[in-house]
């Protein structure tokens, strides 16, 4: 086409500031925006080199290394930090692969009760966590159940399942059939199939569910404080400190968290590109699956 | 025959996780409501006695709570969703190759416990910060005082959960076929048209799914209001916190559960009616 | 594959009807289970006698104490360990008497203290556990330094006169914290209510010690208070969080409000003050005009203490003056241990001449021991109390 609609640039009127406000008024927000997220995060950096006067980390008074340096100094903190950390990985363990289990039935096959079920997975995840920690508070109240560390990995799994199911699930749809079919064809058992297509090619996806439980459990508060007896986790420790000053040591321990998931993210999604260029399927673009004929129709 | 195989497989799959989630999930809330008709004997047991009494009790003597927090919700999911939606449509559309980049950010709150960071704004928001200081020079906080207000703790609700409005807004706009955007373009329409012709309604999957992420749990915060508040601004979380793990008035607590379920059940089910449910229960591709 | 639209609808409605009928047989089932909170606990009833300490032989092995925040210094858990031999954790995990007996409770009622041969709670407190039957008495032979030299004044306290279940780990009062240069004509509880120091003043989250200081400002003998004395004092205290004059009820945190310029005077105790008088000289502990509010926290042992025996070795060890001297030091709360002012005179003299630290008679003479609502009223009291906290 010769006469294009662009403007070349040699003749448009150079922008004025106000119209480059309007065009980048958008983007400009959403900068903002995001400062607006990161500045907590800045000042728990900020701090953690605070060297405050008194119990109370709140006012900026000079700067120490001292807090680094003595990181896992405090035996409480140090309890409860592994006690969530222990809490953490067998909540990821389990809710991995009982909602890896689910996502694979309700993805490939269709059965009576798929609504429900798909149902009873959103249900926790639009309850306000209040709501799940007292009910499950009061179920072990009335059932007599003492509180403690075995009544905190059921609470917890209980909220990660279906996160790991809604993951794994997006990862699913956009994975291709036919390979697995090919491998069929080529001899291959369904537990081999599982186990050297299926398996290798969703675990970005496994991984991404993973990461998702332990980072919730971790984090997790609200259900965390009812259900726990005296156990104390992280983040009980940290609300029962906040009275009486938190240390310094605990903002180290979040950056290094922070770092952490950050570097975990980066991993998986290095794995979930590496992957997709393995099944050459990516699930970004629009196209439709095109259903191929099954190959044994040839006969 | 394979059918059969097949779908006792696909049983046995879903068992687990099905069993799990009835048995500590469903349960659990069947003994919500059977604590909430207990009635506390002298604070050494608990026996049940149909004591509907809970129920009016908790409402009446609590209802100021209650409002107080659906105003609290509301208004910052309103704000979350003034804030989210530029964001969002920046990294959809106008950020490029640093999309990855600014979606991690976006996250990148998650990774700090909630905690700490409700904790770094006592310490941005403490009387004499810099940030009070503007504020009170721009008069949008006249007396110097912003800690143990309503408006910090929903502005701390604001900060905890804007991820959550971000997400699904920035997944339904990603989905946008661009062919679409640029039909419109073709047929003449300026760039607002477009939006509220094109953009917006495609996106409003998003929009339901994230102001319900945001409004629900916010509803039943108590973090931010015990860091952030006074007892101005305690919302229903604190009550039923204060119930069961203070006082130990475990019926009254649960009947004050129970109705804060039930009422956002309700708002929830309204909610979706008019604006559609695939949003919630998406089947391909949840927007999420 | 040939199913045909009749048969998805008459099994949509056999869905429906299969699963009322098994959620009202889960309920039948359900309705069955029970037990925990809903019935009375086993060892409910007696007046907790009975429970008592079985000392045997010399302390040893391993000890888990959990006492309040800042409540102890470095090195005498150290010491102690040395001298005896038995190895102690000791916890900070006691933050409210309320919230910690909650917690604990479910476990105490069977018998379990959740592995702590220790714990330290307020009077009352200790009051109620023993009446519930989770303390033991304690073996009298093996505490004689806690015999000896417990100070006269706490002899004979109403919560537990015989000293069999409670001995004081240190007693302090209840006042008024200001800040002398932005409130200096605050000298009593009920100068907080003035409003030109609205939004400045921060109260105790404590129903024991704010609403008694509130009631004795307003005139009332709070060891004879009546419900209705306790009630009008919280309404009182209802006005004036709606109206904002009371910024926050708080914990152990108005410190940090007070140190921030937040607020210019809190109801606080005796022992932070002095700390942070360390950090800002303008911030002091004023006796209110109607006189304060006396309390200790105590050391009890719970039933289902794991090792007894170290437990009463720890509390004859910080009885002796020497050591309550070193604790005294950094604590700066009020010692019960009758000696131990004369040997800090010797070693830290302004500690010994303090006297919050050591309040001469005269000093305390308006001051009234922490009051208890009578167990009948203590729900109701409870419960409005807590309805102003919580706004």
């Amino acid at each position: 086409m010769s006469a294009t609609p662009m403007a070349s640039t040699a003749k448009a009127p150079r922008m004025g500031f106000g119209k480059w406000l309007r065009e980048h008024a958008v983007l400009i927000i959403g900068l903002l925006v995001i400062a607006y997220m990161l500045i907590p995060i800045a000042v728990i950096f900020v701090f953690s080199f605070n060297n405050p006067a008194g119990r109370y980390n709140f006012t900026w008074v000079g700067f120490t290394l001292d807090h680094w340096k003595n990181v896992f100094g405090i035996p409480e903190l140090n309890e409860a930090l592994w006690t969530s950390i222990k809490l953490a990985l067998l909540t990821t363990l389990f809710s991995t692969v009982i909602g890896t289990m689910m996502a694979l039935a309700l993805v490939r096959h269709q059965f009576f009760g798929r609504r429900a079920a798909n149902f009873l997975i959103v249900i926790p995840m639009a309850t306000p966590e209040i709501v799940m920690g007292s009910s499950l508070l009061s179920f072990f109240l009335i059932l007599g159940t003492p509180l403690g560390f075995r009544t905190l990995l059921i609470a917890h799994v209980m909220f990660c399942i279906s996160f790991v199911v809604v993951v794994v699930r997006s990862r699913l749809i956009g994975f291709d059939r036919r390979l697995e079919e090919a491998a069929k064809d080529l001899g291959a058992t369904p537990f081999e199939t599982f186990r050297l297509i299926t398996l290798p090619l969703i675990l970005p996806g496994v991984f991404g569910g993973a990461l998702l439980a332990f980072a919730l459990s971790i984090d997790d508060f609200v259900i965390s404080n009812f259900n726990a007896g005296t156990t104390v986790t992280f983040p009980i420790y940290i609300f029962g400190a906040f009275q009486r000053g938190v240390p310094v040591e605990v903002n180290c321990i979040a950056m290094i968290l922070f770092g952490i998931t950050v570097l975990a993210m980066g991993f998986t999604t290095w794995q979930q590109r590496r992957a997709e260029k393995m099944a050459s399927i990516r699930p970004e673009q629009e196209e439709e699956v095109v259903p191929l004929p099954p190959v044994s129709a040839a006969t | 025959m394979g059918t059969l195989r097949r779908r006792a497989g696909a049983y046995g799959l879903l068992a687990p996780g099905t069993i799990w989630l009835v048995l500590f999930f469903l349960i659990p809330l069947y003994f919500l409501g059977r604590l909430s008709l207990n009635v506390n004997v002298g604070g050494v047991y608990y026996p049940f006695d149909w004591h509907w009494k809970n129920y009016s009790d908790a409402l009446s003597l609590y209802d100021t709570q209650f409002i107080r927090s659906f105003v609290y919700s509301l208004v910052a999911t309103l704000i979350c969703l003034v804030l989210a939606y530029p964001l969002a449509y920046a990294i959809a559309f106008k950020a490029g190759k640093w999309r990855h980049a600014m979606l991690l950010a976006v996250v990148a709150p998650f990774f700090t416990t909630y905690l700490i960071r409700t904790i770094s704004w006592v310490t941005i928001l403490s009387d004499e910060s810099p940030v009070v200081e503007v504020l009170q020079f721009l008069h949008i906080a006249p007396s110097g005082q912003v800690l143990a207000t309503p408006a910090a703790v929903v502005s701390g609700l604001v900060y905890n959960y804007l991820p959550f409005m971000v997400l699904p807004i920035y997944a339904s706009l990603e989905r946008l076929d661009t062919r679409l955007l640029e039909a419109a373009k073709d047929l003449y329409a300026d760039t607002k048209t477009t939006f509220l012709k094109v953009t917006l309604p495609l996106s409003a999957p998003g929009v339901v799914a994230g102001t319900l992420l945001t409004f629900i749990p916010a509803t039943g915060d108590y973090v931010n209001a015990e860091f952030l508040g006074s007892s101005n601004s305690q919302m229903i979380g604190n009550v039923i916190q204060s119930l069961y793990l203070k006082q130990q008035e475990y019926p009254a607590a649960a009947a004050l559960s129970f109705v804060l379920m039930a009422i956002i059940l309700i708002i929830v089910l309204i909610y979706i009616r008019f604006a559609g449910s695939e949003a919630l229960m998406g089947e391909e591709g949840a927007a999420i | 594959m040939g199913k045909t639209r009749m048969s998805r609808k008459r099994r949509r409605a056999l869905t429906r009807v299969a699963l009322a009928f098994m959620a009202l047989a889960a309920t039948i089932v359900l309705a069955a289970c029970g037990g925990g909170i809903e019935e009375l606990p086993e060892n409910y009833g007696g007046s907790g006698g009975g429970n008592e300490v079985k000392v045997e032989g010399k302390p040893s092995g391993e000890m888990t104490i959990s006492n309040w925040p800042l409540y102890i210094d470095k090195k005498t858990v150290g010491d102690f360990e040395k001298e005896t031999g038995v190895s102690v954790k000791y916890v900070e995990d006691v933050n409210s008497n309320e919230e910690f007996f909650a917690k604990l409770r479910p476990e105490l009622a069977e018998g379990n203290s959740g592995g702590r041969s220790l714990f330290v709670v307020t009077d009352w407190m200790a009051k109620k556990m023993h009446e519930l039957g989770y303390l033991q008495e304690f073996e009298p032979a093996a505490i004689p330094n806690f015999e000896k030299n417990l100070a006269d004044n706490l002899r004979g306290a109403s919560y537990d006169p015989g000293r069999q279940f409670a001995a004081p780990w240190q007693s302090g009062m209840t006042g008024v914290i200001v800040n002398k240069e932005k409130a200096p004509d605050i000298h009593s509880v009920c100068d907080l209510f003035d409003p030109k120091y609205k939004g400045k003043v921060d109260m105790l989250n404590e129903l024991r010690d704010t609403v008694p200081l509130v009631m004795k400002c307003e005139g009332v003998d709070v060891e004879h208070a009546t419900e209705a004395d306790w009630l009008k004092a919280i309404e009182k205290l209802k006005g004036a969080a709606e109206s904002g004059q009371i910024r926050r009820f708080t914990g152990n945190d108005y410190s940090t409000d007070l140190t921030n310029g937040n607020v210019v005077a809190a109801i606080g105790w005796s022992g932070d003050a002095v700390q942070l008088q360390a950090d800002n000289p303008n911030i002091e502990w004023r006796m209110p005009e109607e006189g304060c509010i006396l309390w200790s926290d105590n050391m009890v042992i719970p039933v289902g203490s794991p090792n007894p025996t170290a437990a009463e070795a720890w509390i004859n060890y910080v009885y002796d003056p020497v050591h309550q001297a070193q604790i005294e030091a950094y604590v700066n709360y009020v010692s019960p241990v009758e000696g131990t002012k004369e040997v800090l005179l010797k070693e830290e003299p302004e500690i010994a001449n303090n006297k919050l630290i050591f309040p001469p008679a005269s000093f305390t003479k308006k001051c009234s021991i922490q009051p208890s609502p009578d167990p009948k009223e203590e729900q109701t009291i409870n419960k409005a109390f807590n309805a102003v906290l919580n706004g």
